[in-house]
């Protein structure tokens, strides 16, 4: 069964008297495992759909249904805790608490299902250890590059063990370097753990990366392609450095 | 969860000190207001308790006043020992009856000398008002008959001319005359009035021939006790129908004298405390409202300015309600950080006013008590609009927000 859903889903926006229709009938189905790049233009309604995958927003029309559940009418709480138990969030901007350790942003999702704290310690050191960042605990994110921050994001997405991950232009404020290492950080969780991630991109060669992209177009989903061998964003990362390496050695 | 939320909510105002301070200022003078308010109305209590208790139970004051006769105010005509006989022998309310006479003098001592008062008394007055001897002896009727020039001295005034030193037996000197020492007073403390230790007590004879020739058999005051609560009603109306009749005066003129009871103090004490009282809650009351409103300003702005901190904790799963008690909690970490800085202004203000003005003023468990749930409260109430604010954001407006 298809860990997303999504049938005939309509999303209109009252700007005054007019009525933007932001996605036009909709139909997505993504299965558990699956790394699924959206790639459109601004204005496409991406970030709608992103939205409405997230559950921060409800569709106007049409169903949703994530893990077996409906959750596209859900109210506002129920939502909430529809994202913090079946869904880990990753934003362009990081979006990490400012002035509060790496370890205590990665808890922040645990404090909201009720964890113990020590549990939650727990937990967190352990999300923080499989993206690298096990001696980077008591940093706040000003003490941490782009990359880093980025990192502390993923771990705190995947510190409640949720089976879908939404990268929402995880890359857009990294260089191609860091936008690499996150990505393979991506892949490997999908190939190791069997995570679904979803990414939202304007950029084609970071939608290359994921074994299926779908393109939306003025609300509507244009092309849906499966792509039997994806960019390895590892490969191109040691690619990148021997590259350097050459570079270095030429020079 | 409730622990995260302090923790939170600490982290979060510490982050802006200076702020949480100015913004707890309202709160912190309203608390500390009604705490001292408290303290104050208990002190007065006991304090007027304390000082009707330490003169004498039931005890009645007769003064002579100037009247007015056909538009002209003559001098005081004044009290005199028949009038205290005639009360002693007539009015049966009464238990006890004394004289007095009071006057500052320069006494002293082998050890040193002060301005104290002397005061006249008859055998009665130990009984009358509640004074003990604690060392030596009472004047007794013989001597009061010849004007014998002993004394008792109370306490203060030892201190200041026998510092140290037994008094009994000792010679002091009011005016030209030599006093012997033959008893000392037991502490009483503050009456409305005065120090009641900071006194000599001399024969009223001696005291009339020997300080103040010109009273001749006049004296300052009349003290009479009722024999009991309930007779003090009656007991004023017979001593009023008695020095009217002594002091003739016919049916609608005013009295030459005035009889007052303890109750007339008490009124007079607790119009002052009301008076405070009331200006001290209406200062708290204006505090605390203004503080308050403060405190939803200021968590308003924070509000606005941590709006995508909002839309974070949303997006990762906080509920409305996970919202509204991180801001309530907020509020409530301010109020009560106000109210317990106010606890201790109030101590400081308690401590400087029962220095400076000797004002007895009792700080109580009570308010404290009073004083949290006040700030508790204070915190919730106008918390409550903010936090509800925060807790209606749209995650995806909120996630966008700069």
């Amino acid at each position: 069964m298809a860990l997303i859903d999504i049938r005939s889903v309509c999303k209109d926006y009252a700007t005054g008297p007019e009525v933007v229709r932001a996605l036009d009938r909709v139909d997505l189905s993504i299965g558990a495992g699956e790394f699924v790049a959206i790639i459109g233009a601004s204005g496409s309604g991406k970030s709608t759909l992103m939205n409405i995958l997230g559950c921060l927003d409800r569709p106007t029309r049409g169903s949703y249904t994530l893990a077996g559940v409906d959750v596209g009418q859900r109210s506002a709480d129920a939502r909430a805790i529809v994202r913090n138990r079946l869904i880990g969030f990753v934003f362009q901007g990081f979006n990490l608490l400012p002035r509060t350790t790496a370890l205590e942003n990665v808890e922040l999702p645990l404090v909201y299902r009720g964890v113990s704290a020590r549990e939650r310690r727990r937990r967190a050191i352990g999300a923080l250890a499989k993206v690298g960042l096990a001696d980077r605990l008591t940093h706040t994110p000003a003490q941490l590059s782009g990359g880093q921050q980025q990192r502390v994001a993923i771990a705190r997405a995947l510190v409640t063990d949720p089976p879908l991950l939404l990268a929402d232009e995880p890359t857009g404020n990294l260089d191609t370097r860091t936008s690499y290492e996150v990505l393979a950080l991506l892949q490997e969780l999908v190939s190791l753990r069997g995570l679904t991630v979803v990414l939202v991109t304007h950029e084609p060669d970071i939608a290359a990366c994921a074994g299926r992209v779908v393109t939306v177009r003025d609300g509507r989903i244009q092309y849906d392609k499966r792509s039997e061998e994806p960019a390895r964003a590892a490969r191109m990362l040691l690619e990148l450095n021997q590259g350097v390496a050459a570079a270095e050695q030429g020079s | 969860m409730l622990r995260a939320s302090v923790k939170i909510a600490f982290s979060a105002l510490s982050r802006s000190w200076l702020r949480s301070i100015l913004t707890t200022l309202g709160v912190l003078i309203g608390v500390a207001s009604v705490v001292v308010v408290t303290a104050l109305g208990r002190g007065a209590r006991e304090r007027v308790g304390d000082q009707i208790e330490s003169l004498g139970s039931n005890l009645l004051f007769v003064w002579s006043q100037p009247v007015a006769k056909s538009g002209v105010r003559t001098a005081a005509v004044g009290l005199t020992d028949a009038d205290a006989v005639a009360i002693r022998n007539e009015a049966t309310a009464v238990e006890l009856v004394t004289v007095y006479s009071d006057t500052k003098v320069q006494v002293i001592s082998p050890y040193g000398n002060d301005q104290i008062q002397v005061c006249g008394v008859d055998t009665n007055y130990l009984g009358a008002r509640k004074f003990e001897v604690l060392q030596g002896r009472m004047w007794n009727a013989n001597e009061e008959q010849v004007k014998a020039k002993v004394a008792l001295i109370g306490q203060t005034a030892i201190d200041k001319l026998f510092p140290g030193q037994d008094p009994i037996g000792h010679y002091i000197r009011l005016g030209k005359h030599p006093f012997r020492i033959i008893g000392t007073l037991k502490p009483k403390g503050q009456s409305p009035f005065e120090d009641q230790d900071d006194r000599i007590l001399i024969p009223i004879g001696s005291w009339r021939a020997r300080i103040n020739p010109t009273l001749g058999n006049r004296v300052q005051l009349i003290m009479a006790t009722a024999k009991s609560e309930a007779h003090t009603e009656a007991a004023v109306r017979q001593v009023e129908a008695i020095l009217r009749q002594r002091h003739r005066i016919v049916e609608d003129e005013e009295n030459d004298f005035e009889v007052r009871t303890q109750d007339a103090f008490k009124q007079g004490q607790e119009a002052i405390y009301g008076v405070l009282t009331l200006l001290l809650v209406t200062v708290a009351g204006v505090s605390l409202f203004v503080g308050g409103v403060g405190v939803m300003n200021i968590m308003l702005v924070s509000v606005t300015e941590r709006t995508r901190e909002i839309g974070i904790r949303m997006a990762i799963g906080a509920k409305r309600l996970d919202i509204q008690v991180q801001f309530l909690a907020e509020a409530i970490a301010l109020t009560l950080l106000g109210g317990l800085a106010g606890i201790g202004l109030a101590v400081g203000v308690i401590e400087l006013m029962k220095r400076s003005l000797g004002w007895s003023m009792v700080l109580s468990g009570d308010a404290v008590i009073t004083a949290i749930v006040t700030s508790l409260v204070i915190g919730v109430v106008f918390g409550f609009l903010p936090a509800r604010r925060a807790s209606r954001l749209d995650p995806i407006e909120a996630l966008r927000h700069e």
